[in-house]
């Protein structure tokens, strides 16, 4: 039996025993109520835990559920419950709105637009009468549910029911995302956007993904709190349910899943307790949410032992990278990157001058130059980082000029960054599995409900993720936090998720900068065994020595423009390159 | 048509406070690449003590405002000390910043219902008005447009011609290479939050005469602020500015075809549009 439905016959269970044991209906209402709330945090913890995006307006998402399930219900007649349950449409669509307007553009601009969305509902909900009559605010009755007169039930009692088997049903799913390659991009584009864009994860669509699934749950949430307040007012879009919702998130641990759950179980029952201090509410919870920050950052959940699982690493096989990369590698000898007059200027200054060249399939090419040569912009111009003033590039055959990183990425052309970009909270094995991202393609309900095609390709992802820890010797060090590995470490770990990204062309930034003569030794290593399986590999360094032994050609670029192309023993005598590195055309001969 | 001409100039004095209120969170947000959800409070604080010290200790108005600025820059020492500097070198730094400054703003808020209490009240300004043509204009409206544009090229001016200034845009252009330089980033992010605090203050002081002054004043200027900077890019001092008056002259003509709720409603749905549209704003370019 698999975990899922484990977890799902146990909230049948609990959802039975609570209808069934719970006698007095104030407790069965107040439990429902926490289920409510929770189930609010829950779905804000999408956003500000999984991507660490801070929302001040998720009551839009909250009130316009409720107003919509309200609304369907009353006006035209619809069955209130089977609205509560479409709810979560015009949640998601909110979502996509403001997700593509602001979340694409980072987290201050979010923050923002999610409170300037609220008060715009809320205006429209007070404003706009003859649908909503205002403040007034629109009176909703629930018919009984079904399993009332089945099993003789009161009204909270199977009010609570539905909402315990909503929840766990929102938590399977939800652990089934988290566990998705959709789920780990969101932490992807939390730590390192230009990094997860760069693996061919495409962030804006996943940050949108993101706030949708997040809005659509809030919005249901919204829906399912209607039976038990009746009346649906302008209230609920108000500051005060945003506020509740992100404190609820907070306090209860916005990383974890249960957190908010947490959270929000202690925001329903602290104020039925706070009932005295009801002027001071909000101060403290203000002063609640300034602790949290300052000294708890984590969370309740942080101070429960075990707290933080990471995907451990499979104990290592016997997968060979080569064996891997290569079915989808193209043949010897086809060009599989065509760059033709290639330029870019900041503000006069020609970053690139007028470059060519060509990369053929097994090739291993350096790009060489002296500081400020433009190498780095080149490579920022090929993998969709910068975009260029004018040439093209041609990554087998197809222009992948002006195109996204990310898509980019996804002709087989992936990037590493010189300064070594990994996702630091998350472990080894989970950096390499997140960079797995492209490998096989996840439907979105195939990862929601972990169908069978699911687990086949989780299990190609993880093979991958191995052979590539494996390729790079950092099997060992699986388990291990990004953060804590030493530099040299951190950049083979960010060659490694490269290559987990399925590369058929690699481009690396400078990858010997930084390391230690022995690591400097197992990079040259690696990347002549990547070479003999096959792969084209394009590499900037100022380690020339390194570059000569290994390279097959080498380009040179010197402010901006390209001097010479050749064998290395061609470039080591080109007088050109001679004159650029060292700045005089002949070597001086001293004569005594 | 008198009526029009009486609005563009009440809407140009509004569109000034908010533009003191943008200004300042521009000018964080371009220095320390976070938001200051509290400066609507700070805000709100300078209409309090220019009501305190002008109706309860006598002091006259003119005299009350840069009280009010004093105050202003205690309040933003003690938002940065509390609730900005301590979170800025963490990972998640402006996440953070933004929620402790939330809990911040709330807790002003309660703080003063609470102690003073939530109700309105009216604030004396500059007495008397100055006709042109059909068009009442109150010397504290002018006042207010005067005493902006001065904080405008005062700032500037210090930003371009001192040496506070140069070391100020160099720590918004990178904070580490101004460490490395010798400048003490830290210091200039105080001084930056705390400018920003007086001009907000003196807003306060210079428009609560106007709007009178409410407890819930804070809160709804920095929406609107927030409207004008993410509209005038986020980061530029001009655009805060230009954009704070058009949007003060957009809601008073809205004023006078539909209801207020309607027109804030519309004002808000700018932002939502600007940024599907033009993302980094009308003036901004995309910060990095």
């Amino acid at each position: 039996m698999s975990r899922t439905s484990v977890w799902l016959a146990g909230g049948l269970l609990v959802a039975f025993l609570a209808a069934f044991l719970i006698d007095s209906p104030y407790v069965a209402g107040l439990l429902a109520y926490a289920l409510v709330l929770g189930m609010f945090a829950l779905g804000l913890g999408v956003t500000l835990g999984q991507m660490g995006y801070v929302t001040f307006g998720h009551a839009a998402f909250f009130g316009l559920g409720a107003y919509a399930a309200g609304l369907m219900s009353t006006k035209f007649g619809f069955n209130f419950w089977l609205m509560a349950f479409l709810a979560p449409l015009p949640g998601a669509a909110l979502g996509v709105l403001v997700g593509f307007a602001a979340a694409r553009l980072g987290g201050a601009y979010f923050a923002i637009a999610t409170l300037t969305t609220a008060e715009i509902l809320r205006l429209v909900a007070a404003n706009w009468i003859d649908l909503t009559r205002g403040p007034m605010g629109v009176l909703v009755t629930s018919p009984p549910l079904p399993w009332q007169t089945l099993f003789g039930w009161g009204q909270q009692q199977s009010y609570l029911f539905l909402l315990i088997i909503v929840v766990t049903l929102l938590l399977v799913g939800l652990r089934n995302l988290q566990r998705s390659p959709l789920g780990r991009a969101w932490v992807a584009v939390r730590e390192a956007p230009d990094l997860a864009e760069s693996l061919g994860i495409p962030t804006v669509r996943a940050r949108v993904a993101n706030v949708a699934i997040s809005g659509g749950i809030a919005a249901l949430a919204g829906a399912l709190l209607v039976p038990k307040i009746f009346v649906v007012t302008p209230d609920l879009l108000g500051v005060g349910y945003s506020a509740t919702g992100l404190l609820a998130t907070i306090m209860g641990g916005k990383a974890s899943l249960f957190g908010p759950l947490l959270g929000g179980f202690a925001f329903a029952v602290l104020p039925e307790s706070l009932r005295f201090v009801d002027a001071a509410r909000l101060a403290i919870f203000a002063v609640i949410l300034l602790l949290v920050v300052r000294l708890m950052p984590g969370g309740i959940v942080s101070l429960l032992p075990g707290f933080r699982r990471n995907t451990r690493a499979p104990t290592f096989g016997q997968h060979t990278l080569p064996a891997l990369l290569r079915p989808d590698l193209p043949a010897t000898g086809t060009d599989v990157l065509t760059v033709r007059g290639l330029r870019k200027a900041f503000s006069g200054l020609k970053a690139t001058d007028d470059v060519s060249f060509t990369v053929r399939a097994g090739e291993l090419v350096g790009l060489i130059g002296p500081n400020g040569a433009g190498k780095t912009t080149c490579f920022n111009l090929l993998s969709g980082f910068a975009k260029p003033d004018a040439g093209d590039v041609l990554c087998l055959g197809q222009s992948v000029n002006g195109l996204a990183p990310h898509r980019i990425a996804d002709h087989g052309m992936v990037r590493s960054f010189q300064q070594a970009a990994v996702c630091p909270t998350l472990t080894v094995y989970e950096n390499a599995l997140t960079a797995t991202h492209r490998a096989a393609r996840e439907p979105f309900l195939s990862a929601l409900l972990r169908l069978p095609g699911c687990w086949r390709r989780e299990h190609d992802r993880r093979l991958r993720a191995e052979a590539c820890l494996g390729a790079m010797g950092l099997q060992k060090r699986a388990d291990e936090l990004a953060s804590d590995l030493p530099y040299g470490d951190q950049k083979l770990l960010a060659i490694a998720m490269a290559l987990a990204a399925q590369p058929k062309i690699l481009l690396l930034d400078e990858p010997a900068a930084g390391l230690n003569q022995v690591e400097a030794a197992q990079l040259a290593k690696v990347l002549g065994d990547l070479r003999r399986a096959g792969l084209t590999i394009m590499v900037v360094d100022h380690n020339l020595k390194m570059m000569m032994a290994l390279c097959d050609r080498i380009v040179v670029l010197h402010h901006g423009a390209k001097i010479a192309e050749g064998t290395p023993e061609a470039v080591r005598g080109d007088t050109g390159v001679i004159q650029a590195y060292f700045g005089a055309a002949e070597p001086t001969v001293v004569t005594p | 048509m008198e009526i029009v001409f009486q609005q563009v100039a009440n809407g140009l004095s509004v569109g000034m406070g908010y533009a003191l209120v943008a200004l300042g969170l521009s000018l964080i947000f371009g220095v320390l690449h976070v938001i200051n959800f509290a400066h609507g409070e700070t805000f709100m604080i300078g209409g309090l003590v220019t009501l305190i010290v002008t109706s309860l200790l006598g002091v006259p108005y003119l005299l009350a405002l840069p009280i009010a600025g004093i105050a202003g820059a205690i309040l933003g020492l003690g938002i940065n000390r509390l609730a900005v500097q301590p979170l800025l070198q963490r990972r998640d730094g402006s996440a953070d910043v933004l929620l402790a400054t939330f809990a911040v703003s709330i807790l002003i808020h309660q703080a003063v219902v609470v102690l003073w209490g939530p109700a309105p009240a009216r604030i004396d300004g500059l007495p008397g008005a100055i006709e042109i043509g059909p068009v009442v204009l109150t010397n504290q409206r002018l006042f207010v447009l005067a005493i902006g544009l001065a904080f405008l090229l005062a700032l500037e001016w210090c930003l371009k011609r001192t040496r506070f200034g140069t070391e100020l845009r160099a720590v918004a252009q990178s904070q580490f290479a101004s460490r490395v330089v010798g400048i003490e980033v830290d210091r200039v992010n105080l001084r930056t939050f705390v400018i920003a605090a007086v001009i907000a203050a003196v807003g306060g002081g210079l428009l609560s005469p106007v709007i009178l002054y409410s407890s819930l004043m804070g809160q709804v200027v920095i929406i609107k602020a927030f409207v004008v900077v993410v509209i005038g890019g986020m980061g530029s001092i001009v655009g805060a500015v230009v954009c704070g008056l058009l949007i003060g002259l957009l809601e008073s003509m809205l004023g006078l075809v539909t209801s207020e709720g309607t027109a804030t409603a519309v004002i808000y749905s700018l932002l939502l549009a600007v940024l599907l549209v033009r993302p980094y704003g009308l003036a901004g370019k995309k910060a990095r």
